[in-house]
């Protein structure tokens, strides 16, 4: 069991960093490189299975499925970034405050997390969606709205592991504001725990806005987010398999990607397991 | 006891706060559940009739006050497009629903429980490196995709499974006695529907559960882990008693327990999200019921079937809880 | 369903009675057809049969005074045997059969029929808002019942063909304060050849031949239809490949036609007429409210290609609001397709950069294709725009008010009666706004084109009203208020087994199943 701290980087582990790193460059630069226009409709080419003209073959319109793949990447990774980053702030800033302060605040805000853990979420951002119009933005206030709890609840217990070490103690004693312990120790003590919780939780809300789309509550038309591709090609599943298979694994190899990464950092940073070990 | 009063009165809370909450966002929603429900060309005078029939003209306090109080004898009100008593609505599409879980539920456990102990057991072999890889892979699959790709595959192309819905066509004419067929089955000693309700079910059970058996399987691993690390399974080594006897007998029931936690909330979680599968494997259930709902503005019929799946969401949490509390001497100490 | 069992016991032994008393030799109904529909049906309720997925189900079990046969877009006795329509328009009497009997075995008299109008007036029926100006119904004698209207109405006949008679004696027990609509959304009380079997609204609903019809059962018919709800195309496609289903609505274009030419199935193509419109808010204070930019966007959208190509062909190019083989069609009231001249047009008015907003139906296939071209042509042009998928009801209440207005709607209009009024007064009166549950999502306002269509509903002779309605077309072309996208068939597949398949053209996207059998 001595070996959880001396892991090697295996093949696989840089595999997937290799694969995450090729991933962001398309999500930023991609869009510029795609062999055709990715929103150009070609009714007369439509359905067209893989070929050397189309590695990818063309969708329902006539689309090239390689550069609505490669525009789409933008679209999905970079919203799936923008929710994470939001509730992190949102989420920490909940969970801190609930720690630092405690009693009946904490005692709220822990059970308001509780509660919201017990909405449907799917059927709650159907809702959602339809408060603020269908779109990729409505649905990542969807996503945003009910993913903070998770954040929230994680902060808090790492903040009050922290709040309870004797350093911090003895640092309250001698009147260190809250400000200080909050940037100088919770903040750096909870960074390792968190990179991992969101390494891990790229795939999770990336499913998640794919899953949006695919009920038609997401990115609308044109746009190639890759659920939006999948929800697009459906109808075609029997006859032409790569309109759904092709943003499918899009979408499956992204998300295992970042969870072998998120693996490999929980092996790497995470106290719990370094302290055990 | 207290805590156990405790938790049932937060589940209350809960709730009713969920209730508020969907109340809220329903009535922030622009559609007109009036004009959807006047038909078209109703005429303005039609439809504000039925707006003022309908409730719509009372302030939105008044409107959850009124909500409430039939919350509360029973009554979730009756839908303006059905036209039937919603609770009896949910009755029918309820049962569906449940057994899908269940038996995703039932693959979840039959899955995560064994693999979980066992990568424990062999942590850091090869074994333990596929399990994983295969964990991490079940956690990047989109549901809906994968319910399409077996569909496909084994159903459509195979043939090896049903392409959709609930129970065969020879079968059409079977009446249940819960709504619940594989129950109902069983009751009315029909072995063969239960064989041909249960193969309705594989496909969408499995396609529901993978997701969440990637992490189950992730979890119950962790636990397990942490339960191998403690004195007394070092001691019972040391005593010479056998691997089979330590895995058992003392790390499963153990180990498992925290883990059942989270089997808790997944199930309600996966209550959620049948709607993806049950839209794609023409399954009848609360998902469908519950899209129709929300495309009708059918505000009481969207409200009631967020109260109902927070319900058992809450009532699998208690009853984990419950689990947990008896098992556990030291919250009974605590109580 | 309790009395549904009981009616059926009834029904076999009144056939047996009825073979025993040497009746003309008949084939008793057998086999079963299953039929895949992607939408759910509400409720049962005749109320509510503006809506083509409950239409469809009610069409077999209910009967009209008069109805579209198959396939035809003329009216025909049905349990009106004649009527007779009084000088002033205003009056209607009708003549009814004696022989029809609802599915308890009781007679259907003239009671029921003023008991179904004045049931379907006092619940608000979506069905009553296209009556026009019905007043009321009294019955005369036990065949002879008498409507009566506050002004002349020209599509009123047509419109009866919605108006599912039910039984007095099995509804009015049931009334309650509700006015039976929670008793009928899931019981049938009706005449027609079929009866409710069993109802699970998001599973499916089973018809049974209802053995005591009025109308006999010469020929072959099937003893159940089997409604089977089911939205996703692909697993229609899978169920009616797998033989579980023998008639698949809405599977993909592309699949329809790979079906065409595989062994074992058929692909039925009827004239459909529902129009599907992109409506430019023309009240708006923004791009659209402008006519000259409207016949700029006019020219931007290539009927053909849609046909040719999303359509696969399976329909009628669009020639203006109207289908063209209707009563007062007018042709080339419509700008053609033509991308330079729009153009020009920007170029000349410097609209390059305008950013408009499109709304619609992603749930349906043909819509979101149009969207796409659409954006693809004005894209060419400069012009982004922008598609916001939605639901109908919040569509619907969008509209309500010019200012949530989009520059664009997409609409289908499913007429429910053959007649230029059902088209043309729900799209372009200004009474039938958003606001007011109608389909003039365009916001359009003409009172020349109000008076026109007001004129030409309360008009009896044909002849006069096609000429209304020819210059109603002009005008609203002049102003550019939609362009017309397609007139798509109604194309659907099934098993070869399936045998008289007729499309029924009077009641959009339903056939009449009771005349189809099952080899």
């Amino acid at each position: 069991m001595g070996n959880l701290t001396s892991y090697p980087k295996g093949a696989l582990e840089w595999a997937a960093i290799f694969l995450a790193v090729a991933i962001l460059i398309m999500a930023l630069f991609g869009g510029w490189f795609t062999p055709y226009d990715p929103l150009q409709i070609d009714f007369r080419g439509k359905l067209q299975p893989p070929s050397g003209e189309h590695w990818l073959g063309t969708d329902g319109s006539g689309r090239d499925v390689l550069s609505r793949l490669m525009a789409g990447a933008q679209l999905t990774i970079l919203s799936t970034l923008v929710v994470i980053a939001v509730v992190l702030v949102i989420g920490c800033a909940i969970g801190i405050t609930s720690a630092f302060v405690g009693g009946w605040l904490d005692n709220l805000l822990m059970r308001l997390a509780d509660i919201w853990l017990g909405f449907p979420p799917l059927i709650l951002a159907l809702g959602f969606a339809a408060a603020l119009g269908s779109s990729l933005e409505a649905a990542i206030w969807a996503l945003i709205f009910s993913w903070w709890p998770n954040y929230a609840r994680l902060s808090r217990m790492i903040t009050n592991d922290i709040l309870s070490e004797p350093f911090v103690a003895g640092a309250t004693a001698l009147g260190v504001p809250t400000w200080r312990k909050v940037v100088f120790y919770v903040i750096p003590n909870a960074f390792d725990v968190l990179i991992i919780q969101v390494t891990l939780d790229i795939s999770a809300v990336m499913l998640a806005i794919s899953g949006l789309s695919f009920i038609g509550v997401g990115a609308q038309i044109p746009a190639p987010e890759w659920g939006a591709m999948i929800a697009g090609g459906r109808a075609h599943a029997g006859s032409a398999w790569w309109v759904v298979m092709v943003p499918g694994l899009a979408i499956f190899v992204t998300a295992l990607a970042f969870n072998i990464i998120g693996d490999m950092l929980r092996r790497e940073l995470d106290p719990t397991t370094r302290r055990r070990a | 006891m207290a805590y156990i009063l405790q938790r049932v009165a937060f589940s209350a809370l809960s709730l009713f706060v969920l209730v508020f909450i969907t109340f809220l966002l329903s009535h922030v929603v622009p559609g007109d559940p009036a004009i959807a429900a006047a038909g078209p060309n109703a005429g303005a005078e039609k439809i504000a009739a039925l707006r003022t029939e309908m409730g719509l003209d009372e302030p939105f306090v008044t409107q959850f006050l009124i909500y409430c109080g039939n919350i509360l004898q029973g009554d979730l009100g009756t839908s303006w497009f059905t036209h039937q008593p919603i609770l009896d609505d949910l009755l029918r599409e309820l049962p569906p629903s449940l057994e899908l879980v269940v038996i995703a539920m039932v693959i979840n456990l039959a899955i995560s429980l064994p693999v979980g102990l066992l990568t424990a057991r062999y942590n850091g072999t090869t074994f333990d490196d596929i399990v994983r890889l295969f964990a991490m892979a079940g956690a990047g699959l989109p549901i809906f995709w994968t319910a399409i790709l077996l569909q496909q595959s084994f159903a459509a192309d195979w043939q090896l499974f049903p392409v959709a819905g609930r129970i065969g066509f020879e079968y059409r004419a079977f009446e249940g006695i819960t709504g619940f067929y594989l129950l109902d089955s069983i009751l009315r000693g029909r072995p063969d529907v239960f064989f041909d309700v249960l193969s309705h079910l594989i496909l969408p059970a499995f396609a529901l559960s993978l997701l969440f058996t990637a992490v189950g399987v992730r979890i119950t691993r962790t636990s397990m882990i942490g339960e191998f690390r403690k004195d007394y399974v070092t001691l019972a080594r040391a005593k010479g008693a056998g691997e089979g006897r330590i895995m058992f007998r003392h790390v499963f029931p153990n180990g498992a327990t925290p883990s059942l936690t989270v089997f808790g909330m997944q199930f309600g979680w996966m209550l959620g999200a049948t709607v993806l599968v049950e839209e794609i494997f023409g399954r009848p259930g609360i998902g469908r019921y519950a899209v129709k709902a929300v495309t009708q503005s059918d505000i009481h019929g969207v409200v009631a079937v967020v109260f109902v799946v927070g319900l058992v969401f809450l009532l699998a949490n208690l009853a984990v809880d419950m689990t947990l509390y008896a098992l556990s001497p030291r919250k009974r100490a605590e109580g | 369903m309790k009395t549904v069992t009981a009616a059926r016991i009834l029904g076999v032994s009144v056939s047996m009675l009825a073979l025993v008393g040497a009746m003309p030799v008949q084939a008793a109904p057998s086999g079963v057809l299953v039929i895949a529909e992607n939408e759910t049906p509400e409720n049962l309720d005749p109320a509510n049969a503006v809506n083509s997925t409950v239409n469809q189900l009610l069409v077999g079990v209910y009967n009209t005074l008069v109805q579209f046969p198959a396939g035809k877009t003329a009216v025909e006795p049905q349990l009106a045997t004649d009527w007779d329509i009084s000088e002033d328009g205003k009056t209607y009497t009708f003549t009814l059969r004696d022989d029809v009997t609802f599915h308890d075995g009781s007679p259907l008299t003239a009671a029921d029929v003023v008991f179904t109008l004045d049931r379907l007036q006092a619940a608000s029926a979506a069905v009553m808002n296209d009556m026009g100006p019905y007043a009321g119904a009294d019955a005369v004698d036990d065949t002879t019942v008498k409507l009566t209207l506050d002004a002349p109405f020209g599509p009123f006949i047509s419109a009866l063909s919605r108006i599912y008679i039910v039984s007095k004696a099995m509804v009015e027990p049931h009334m309650g304060d509700d006015n039976a609509r929670g008793w009928l959304a899931v019981n049938d009380a009706g005449s027609g050849p079929y009866q409710v079997n069993s109802y699970a609204p998001t599973e499916a609903v089973s018809l049974t031949a209802y053995d005591n019809y009025w109308g006999g059962w010469d020929g072959d018919h099937v003893a159940e239809v089997l409604f089977r709800y089911v939205s996703e195309p692909s697993t229609q496609m899978a169920l009616l490949r797998s033989g579980e289903v023998h008639i698949a609505p809405d599977i993909t274009v592309e699949d329809k036609q790979s079906l065409m030419d595989t062994e074992g199935f058929a692909v039925d193509i009827g004239a459909a007429a529902t129009p599907l419109f992109f409506q430019f808010n023309t009240a708006s204070e923004g791009p659209t409210g402008d006519p000259a930019f409207r016949k700029m966007l006019a020219q931007t959208f290539d009927r053909q290609l849609h046909l040719d190509i999303v359509l696969a062909g399976f329909g009628t190019l669009p020639d203006g609001p109207l289908p063209p083989d209707w009563m007062g069609h007018v042709s080339g009231t419509e700008l053609p397709f033509d991308l330079d001249a729009a153009r020009a047009m920007v170029e000349e008015n410097g609209w390059d950069g305008t950013e408009l907003t499109v709304r619609y139906l992603p749930g349906i296939q043909e819509e979101t294709s149009a969207v796409e071209q659409l954006q693809s042509n004005l894209s060419q042009l400069g012009i982004t725009l922008n598609a916001e998928g939605m639901t109908w009801p919040a569509q619907a209440a969008t509209v309500t008010d010019v200012a949530t207005t989009s520059d664009i709607n997409m609409i289908y209009n499913f007429p429910t009666f053959p007649d230029p009024h059902a088209i043309l007064n729900t799209t372009f009166n200004s009474a039938n706004s958003g606001a007011n549950g109608g389909y003039n999502w365009a916001q359009y306002s003409n009172p020349e084109v109000d008076a026109l269509l007001n004129e030409a509903a309360s008009e009896s002779d044909p002849a006069k009203r096609a000429e209304l309605y020819g210059q109603v077309q002009e005008l609203i072309g002049q102003d550019h208020v939609v362009i017309t996208v397609s007139l798509p068939g109604s194309v659907v597949a099934m098993s070869d087994k399936v045998k008289g398949y007729i499309y029924n053209a009077a009641h959009h996207q339903t056939f009449n199943y009771w005349n189809i059998s099952v080899n």
